[in-house]
């Protein structure tokens, strides 16, 4: 049965020295939880840079040929009109919807790409169950989550972030 | 922190010198070819004045923000636009042959010709040259004021490390901002709209601005990058400065295309004949070609280049889109102002590269002679720290 086992830390100052060292001490299953972001945590806890730019860039592109193509078609296919005088395909009346329709389609990538790397929305999440957790981790506590797929592990870990300066510390299961 | 505020050995006293003999050899060998075509002479001089001109005014702009928002990430690189804006005394006083040639540039100066242009008769009472020559006192008399006085509290404050110099340039960065916003588009009325007297675009202020906002950022942070190379300023000016300089680079990218394309697209769609006029010199021969060129390397380029917060933080990168912008801005305003010379193509002449390699050279020449005499950056800054600790999330 999985589990996770939550320390809360003083200070972000505390929990940056604790992300370094959970790392250090080869925990792959691991998160920190901070009512605001802390400068460095990103390399102290060895993530790497997210992908969100790139799904951005492909929502903009989208909207982009989208925006442009759906003109284009309309204006010369679906429903010819001549308007003042000028040509069916002018593309430069094209631009601002194509402009448009790129800044939506990159926002739009930037939020939902954003909530499915973050896998949201969550409803539930069995660290909730930690009593100090659920009171602080929004306003003014500072913890670090360690899960693992064993039960039998939870004692080893709790000794770990003990020894790390943890307080409050226990396991949750599911 | 250890950091060297001062400029000293090569940058200090042989380049201001080089700068200055590079500089004299570039405008005796314009004026001694000039004379000969002097109408080639007064447009390639305005290009390349224009150029220094639209950089120092964006830096002045740049230093007027930084105190009207009292940002405080800037205040370590806030010392290279004020060198950049202070020499705008210089671009006063390179203004001369521009009045000098007054009649090759703009016909509207022309009286008997005006008599027999309905047009212009109407726009006389604003376009004339005392008028035009009181305006660009005006200009000037502004502009000089504005960058002496952010000038004078920073460098004082170097010495005496009074917060109320801060105060007091947040105080008239308001005033300064309003004032700096109506000259610079009347300037840009009044030097560059005016070359097609019939031609109205009430754009065209917004449109110079852009360009020349972008080009100063390039330029301070090719400033800063030159010093970096020679050992100075390591600290104060560290890949995060660069990284907030390349995403205000990379918002004005943005902001020159939407600009550019508004002024064209408004014109464009409404089709009337003394708007389009522009448009239809600018575009005729290959010119055209020039036009795609400019948006291509002007914004596509960069745009993709900058997008990524990876490439903003190289600096080997970022100089290169730097280098490529400015480049692009000298190209942008020969586009801007040329047509109206040459009809039908673009046609390269020598005079161009030489008013181009005069004012450069004067124009680096002055501006590294006054910034070996001062502190690299505001050395008593109250939010000098702010600015060196400061860190992108």
């Amino acid at each position: 049965m999985a589990i996770s086992v939550i320390g809360e830390f003083k200070d972000p100052t505390e929990l940056l020295k604790a992300a370094k060292q959970t790392r250090k001490a080869g925990y792959e299953a691991f998160d920190a939880h901070s009512p605001f972001p802390i400068h460095g945590m990103d390399d102290a806890m060895g993530l790497k840079g997210s992908i969100l730019g790139w799904v951005v860039l492909c929502g903009g592109l989208t909207g982009c040929v989208a925006g442009f193509g759906l003109q284009a078609w309309v204006a010369t296919e679906a429903y010819p009109l001549v308007i003042s005088g000028k040509p069916l395909f002018s593309y430069q009346a094209f631009v601002p919807v194509t402009f448009e329709v790129t800044v939506l389609f990159s926002a739009f990538a930037a939020v939902f790409g954003m909530f499915g790397l973050n896998k949201l929305p969550q409803l539930y999440n069995r660290l909730f169950k930690h009593k100090s957790f659920s009171k602080k981790a929004t306003s003014h506590g500072f913890f670090i989550s360690i899960d693992s797929e064993l039960s039998d592990d939870e004692v080893s870990i709790v000794e770990f972030l003990k020894s790390i300066g943890a307080t409050n510390v226990s396991g949750v299961k599911e | 922190m250890a950091e060297v505020n001062k400029l000293n050995g090569f940058l200090e006293k042989r380049f201001p010198k080089i700068a200055l003999v590079v500089g004299i050899i570039g405008i005796c060998g314009a004026i001694i070819l000039g004379r000969e075509d002097s109408t080639q002479f007064f447009y390639s001089y305005l290009v390349s004045y224009l150029f220094f001109l639209t950089i120092s005014l964006g830096a002045l702009f740049f230093v007027i923000i930084q105190h009207l928002t009292r940002a405080g990430w800037s205040v370590g690189l806030r010392r290279i636009p004020e060198h950049l804006m202070a020499n705008l005394s210089l671009m006063a006083v390179l203004f001369i042959p521009i009045l000098l040639g007054l009649h090759d540039l703009y016909h509207w100066s022309d009286t008997a010709e005006v008599l027999h242009d309905a047009l212009l008769l109407k726009k006389a009472p604003f376009l004339n040259v005392p008028f035009f020559i009181v305006r660009a006192v005006l200009y000037f008399a502004s502009w000089i004021w504005l960058a002496r006085f952010f000038f004078k509290n920073s460098t004082d404050q170097d010495k005496s490390g009074d917060k109320g110099l801060t105060l007091s340039m947040q105080k008239v960065s308001a005033v300064a901002i309003l004032i700096y916003a109506l000259t610079q588009t009347f300037s840009a009325i009044d030097w560059i709209m005016s070359l097609t007297p019939h031609w109205f675009s009430t754009m065209i202020g917004v449109y110079i601005f852009a360009g020349g906002i972008l080009t100063s950022i390039c330029t301070i942070s090719l400033i800063a990058l030159l010093l970096r190379r020679f050992g100075y300023l390591r600290e104060t000016i560290n890949v995060e400065h660069y990284h907030d300089l390349g995403k205000l680079i990379f918002g004005f990218v943005i902001f020159w295309a939407y600009i550019g394309f508004s002024q064209y697209f408004l014109i464009w769609y409404a089709n009337i004949p003394e708007e389009t006029e522009w448009y239809l010199h600018h575009i005729s021969g290959n010119w055209n070609t020039f036009a795609i060129f400019i948006i291509v390397f002007h914004f596509v380029v960069p745009f993709f280049l900058f997008a990524s917060r990876h490439a903003k933080r190289n600096l080997k990168l970022h100089t290169g889109v730097v280098l490529l912008l400015i480049t692009m801005h000298f190209f942008e305003l020969y586009w801007v102002v040329m047509p109206n010379f040459s009809h039908h193509g673009i046609h390269v002449s020598s005079l161009d590269f030489l008013c181009f390699l005069g004012i450069f050279g004067i124009y680096t020449s002055v501006l590294f002679f006054r910034m070996g005499k001062f502190s690299l950056y505001p050395l008593k800054d109250p939010r000098l720290k702010e600015s060196q600790d400061f860190i992108n999330h």
